[in-house]
């Protein structure tokens, strides 16, 4: 929103803040500037001219004028206006000598377009002024402009007597009103109005003019609209806009002459009514889009855009004048469905002021009384509305207004600071305040003490509050356990040489069949950025898989790992119930080893050895291969009982050179497994034995599976069985291994016997024998 | 007699010692000295009987300080010859240490992950508690329990994934607020650090997937000056010097009064750059004290407890940290850019 400095200035008192300075009030106080642009910066230096003479210059379409420019004397300028003729009155800008075509040219001769005062650049302006008057009083400006975001909630400031009424409270000057509504006509009104809902239009307000001239604008007005981004039409269109932008109230101009029936109506739209908007699109309507409509039809989608049919053109002589207040969810929901924005649906969508109708029109009044010389008002204000009782007073007690802010204000400052807000206060007791709001606060924006706090607060300055710290008791905060495993497992894992990527939350319905998911068991985007980006995860794998096969470009072997959330659709959908359960978030680690000139062998038993780095004692299960996985080289990894995650290496045909050694985790299982208390148990005194064991089992057989089976013959003197090597060749025959292990034991009573050594030595030979294995002793 | 054979024998033997060459020879040099049979030094021992009394005495020590001399030589010869052997066994040992070690490089932590650490520690630090929340929220905990209407224009604002039956990914950490009154009831400090989501294109400066930090304290008689004292605490841990704050009029829904938070450039020092846009300040975050609506739909009774919250986007925070200037390196998994962390 784009605010011009001299139209604040017309409603400040005694403004003499500079627009630099007043920028930082306003960005400090009220809402953030964006920034001041000069608009009409030669304003100040142009003049009205004569042309004397015109002569053409050789070979060009420039001519060479001779004028009489007042002050600046006797110039001559090349001009390439086709409009530059002897005898008119335009505007010379001094801007300093040049040679163009071969004449040297001082100053120019100037456009609309080139002083700032319209978007017209096809000729010269044409004026209707003394020679050295200055170009329709116009001079320049300071534009400043307002995020739009930061004045959402304030229907006011879509105007410049709002920001002008922060401006003057921020100062402590006075504030005038431009409205004067003994302007508006008495008696009945020019036109019939029906409303069919007044929750969504709580009040419609219209004149009707007769004997109205529609042409240009005076330069003045052209001028104001153009400075802040609004382009000239025509009087009448100008108007509105100039009450729109001075006021905040959008206004909306019909030909009456093409209004059929001398009732505007406004109801929904039918379903699949039809509507020519000014923008010369057609829409197609529902009953969710309020129209404004006569006896034959739509002829405005109320509080968005005017009909093309009922538009003011050239012939139009009798003006149907509307100044309305509409919903601002409807309007809101009305724009965004058929997509179109305008300056009036910005405004409406904040919840405009209903009182503020009738004051857009009597400033109507006034403003068209010179725009269109000779109009007549035919009738009184058609005016229908709802009753909207005046909100309750708010009351603020000063003491709970300094606990607040952390700082006291002295209460003639409140009242102060809210009465220039127009904010209207009382105090029945003693230190609290009873708080009436204005109408163009109380639709939206102020309802509550903690209201009042902002303004208060704002207008005293945040800066005048000292930090301090709070007189709270201290408390340990209660831990997050799972977010601190979370921490260890990744500094891990990095220690381990894996490096950590964070990738997208979404999956695209290719990765997901790549890897044998069903894309309907996940959740879906509804409106996605991209249509490969519509599912939500249920695996980190394919992020990984991606992430190896982008860096295989650059890297022979590395090593990354991502913590992240799988998101599964819950097991139970109760959707059809009016149930939405959320879905289930599992947080998960996925390590991947990739190496290109590898069997794979290694990078698999690396990131095992990672894996009980974090899980340790962790065991690893064969199991069958899932469609993405090497067929013979996938596991289930099992800790403390539990299948935790797996193992496996990416299925060679995912991966275009070199192996990719894959550690799913669910990190979840993992934590809550993971939380043991620690008991010491004291070192043994007497000495522990220790022998050595092979047995010859065949090519395939699981040395995991051999050693639970040792294990449980050893019995309960076994303190630890640990793999030492495995050997085929000579003297085995072909299909056999020798695996051998060492096993300790001992006793925490005594030292234990030769013989009692033998004996458990034994029982493993028998067992191990029983179960069909050969043992080499 | 003896005497001149004494002296004799003794430098003859001294002067084989010094030239020996290995521990045989010197040995052999040992058993004609010393032996205990026909060593030359105990032959004249087994003669010293026959010497008059008068001289044996003078003769004995003669001998006695030749076979010390003899020995001493023959000692110091052999350590001499025992540290010639370890320092030639040693040196034949000799490895470069330049080599790189084998086995895997540390790995590297991602820089989100980084910044996150150190805000958790912080805030813990002072009594703050981590609060996790998932990514698929409701429409009620993201918007509605925030004071934000289906009707309302700041809906507008925040882009929104819509999910199939309705939920929605989170669009700013701030429904963990509202999980945290629910979970922990007042008094309460908390934070929560998380990834968000915004219907955004992505562009060197956007994304539509970044993260966010959520803090709320609800206490008894919180006030503005308490959000400026944590907030300036904050600000000054994460940039590791004394920093300047401001606070502004701002809007969110769910706090009132909301304010922008703005730091002095650290770059300029507020005297106006580039960076600043001149101004001398950056936008940094919002915050605000919390809305008694907000405390209401979450069960705490806002004339007993208020509190303050602030949302800070830490994606961009690790962007200025780190001096990054695309943004779509985070979620790039390119190990050159993550390696350097
Ligand atoms: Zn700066």
């Amino acid at each position: 929103m784009k605010f011009s400095y001299n139209w604040i200035r017309e409603f400040v008192e005694d403004l003499d803040c500079a627009p630099g300075a007043l920028e930082k009030l306003v960005t400090m106080k009220t809402a953030e500037c964006e920034g001041i642009e000069v608009a009409g910066a030669l304003l100040d230096r142009a003049c009205a001219a004569r042309v004397e003479s015109v002569e053409p210059i050789p070979n060009s379409h420039n001519v060479k004028a001779v004028v009489d420019a007042g002050r600046y004397g006797r110039k001559t300028v090349v001009c390439g206006a086709p409009n530059c003729r002897a005898g008119l009155i335009t505007a010379y800008a001094p801007i300093g000598k040049k040679v163009v075509n071969g004449v040297e040219s001082d100053g120019m001769l100037a456009s609309g377009a080139e002083l700032g005062l319209n978007r017209d650049h096809a000729g010269i302006l044409e004026l209707d002024a003394q020679v050295g008057a200055p170009i329709g009083g116009c001079v320049p400006d300071s534009i400043i402009e307002i995020d739009n975001k930061s004045i959402t909630h304030r229907p006011d400031l879509w105007g410049h007597l709002g920001m002008a009424r922060e401006v003057a409270a921020i100062l402590g000057h006075a504030l005038k009103d431009p409205v004067r509504p003994d302007l508006l006509p008495q008696g009945a009104g020019g036109i019939r109005i029906q409303i069919e809902d007044l929750d969504l239009c709580p009040r419609y307000s219209a004149l009707v003019f007769e004997n109205v001239t529609v042409q240009p604008s005076p330069l003045w007005l052209q001028y104001r609209l153009t400075a802040i981004g609004v382009n000239p039409i025509n009087n009448i269109v100008d108007m509105t806009n100039h009450v729109m932008a001075e006021l905040a109230q959008p206004m909306h101009a019909f030909d009456a002459d093409l209004l059929k029936g001398g009732t505007i109506f406004i109801r929904p739209a039918k379903a699949g009514e039809r509507f020519r908007a000014l923008n010369e699109e057609e829409y197609t309507l529902d009953p969710s889009n309020l129209v404004i409509a006569d006896a034959a039809g739509a002829i405005a989608l109320g509080g968005v855009i005017g009909g093309l049919d009922s538009a003011i053109g050239d012939k139009t002589t009798r003006v149907v004048l509307e100044s309305a207040n509409f919903l601002g969810s409807s309007i809101r929901r009305t724009s965004s469905a058929i997509k179109l924005r305008t300056d009036a649906s910005m405004r409406f969508e904040k919840a405009q002021d209903p009182a503020n109708t009738v004051r857009g029109l009597a400033r109507a009044v006034e403003l068209l009384q010179e725009l269109s010389p000779g109009i007549r008002v035919a009738g009184g204000v058609a005016d229908q509305k709802k009753d909207i009782p005046a909100p309750p007073p708010i009351e603020l007690p000063l003491d709970w207004l300094e606990r607040k802010l952390g700082r006291a204000v002295e209460p003639a400052e409140v009242r102060r600071i809210l009465g220039q807000l127009a904010f209207g206060v009382s105090e029945p007791k003693r230190g609290v305040f009873s708080v009436t709001v204005p109408s163009w606060r109380a639709t939206k924006d102020i309802s509550i003490k903690d209201d009042l706090v902002e303004e208060v607060g704002r207008m005293v300055g945040y800066d005048s509050i000292t930090p301090q710290a709070p007189l709270v008791p201290t408390a340990v905060p209660p831990e997050n356990a799972e977010r601190r495993f979370q921490h260890q497992a990744r500094q891990i894992f990095a220690d381990q040489g894996f490096t950590e990527v964070y990738n997208y939350s979404f999956l695209s319905e290719d990765t997901a069949r790549i890897f044998g998911f069903d894309p309907a068991a996940h959740v879906r985007v509804t409106n996605p950025i991209a249509s490969d980006q519509a599912l939500l995860r249920t695996s980190l794998q394919p992020g990984i898989w991606k992430n190896i096969t982008e860096n295989q470009k650059h890297r022979d072997t590395f090593r990354v790992f991502e913590i992240g959330l799988e998101i599964h659709k819950p097991e139970v959908d109760l959707t059809a119930e009016g149930i939405l359960d959320l879905p289930d978030e599992i947080v998960h680690l996925v390590a991947a080893l990739y190496d290109r000139d590898s069997d794979g062998v290694t990078g698999l038993f690396e990131i095992k050895r990672a894996a009980e780095c974090l899980l340790p004692g962790a065991r690893v299960c064969p199991a069958e291969a899932r469609s993405f996985e090497h067929p013979a080289r996938a596991a289930d990894v099992q800790w403390r009982g539990e299948t935790v995650g797996r193992l496996f290496e990416l299925h060679p045909s995912l991966v275009e050179a070199g192996r990719a050694a894959v550690l799913d985790l669910d990190l979840q299982a993992v934590e809550r497994l993971a939380a043991v208390e620690t008991k010491y148990t004291p070192i043994r005194r007497y000495p522990s034995s220790a022998f050595d064991l092979s047995v010859i089992a065949g090519l395939r057989e699981q040395v995991g599976k051999l050693e639970s089976a040792i294990a449980s013959f050893a019995g309960p003197l076994l303190e630890s069985i640990q793999f030492v090597r495995e050997y085929s060749g000579p003297p085995f025959e072909a299909g056999r291994k020798s695996v051998t292990f060492r096993l300790t034991v001992g006793s925490a009573e005594r030292t234990l016997s030769s013989e009692e050594v033998g004996t458990i030595r034994g029982g493993i030979i028998d067992g191990m024998r029983e179960l069909g294995y050969e043992l080499r002793v | 007699m003896l005497d001149g054979r004494i002296q004799e024998l003794e430098s003859s033997l001294l002067a084989r010692i010094t030239s020996a060459r290995s521990a045989e020879e010197l040995e052999a040099v040992r058993v004609e000295a010393l032996g205990r049979k026909e060593g030359a030094l105990t032959l004249i021992g087994k003669e010293m009987g026959k010497l008059a009394p008068e001289d044996r005495k003078r003769v004995g020590a003669l001998l006695n300080g030749a076979k010390q001399k003899i020995e001493a030589a023959l000692e110091s010869k052999g350590r001499q010859m025992a540290d010639a052997g370890l320092r030639v066994r040693l040196d034949a040992e000799w490895i470069d240490l330049t080599l790189p070690a084998p086995g895997p490089r540390r790995g590297h932590l991602h820089p989100m992950t980084h910044i996150q650490r150190e805000l958790e520690e912080l805030f813990v630090s002072m009594g703050f508690t981590v609060l996790d929340g998932p990514e698929v929220e409701t429409e009620y905990r993201n918007f509605d329990a925030l004071n934000i209407p289906a009707t309302h224009p700041a809906r507008d604002a925040q882009d929104t994934f819509w999910l199939e039956g309705g939920n929605l990914l989170r669009t700013h950490t701030s429904p963990v607020q509202v999980r945290g009154m629910e979970k922990l009831g007042p008094p309460l400090r908390m934070i929560a650090p998380g990834r968000v989501f915004r219907n955004e294109s992505v562009d060197a400066s956007h994304e539509h997937t970044f993260y966010q930090i959520e803090g709320m304290m609800v206490d008894r008689n919180i006030s503005v000056a308490h959000l400026l004292y944590f907030m300036r605490i904050m600000l000054t841990a994460i940039f590791h010097r004394d920093v300047n704050v401001r606070l502004r009029p701002g809007y969110f829904p769910f706090v009132e009064p909301g304010f922008e938070l703005d730091l002095q450039c650290l770059l300029c020092g507020g005297s106006g750059c580039p960076v600043c846009k001149q101004s001398g300040w950056v936008e940094q975050m919002g915050c605000g004290l919390v809305h008694p609506n907000v405390l209401r739909m979450s069960g705490i009774d806002p004339e007993e407890w208020s509190g303050f919250a602030f949302g800070l986007g830490i994606t961009r925070l690790a962007m200025m940290r780190y001096g990054i200037d695309d943004i779509r390196l985070l979620q790039g998994g390119d190990l050159r850019f993550l390696e350097q962390f």
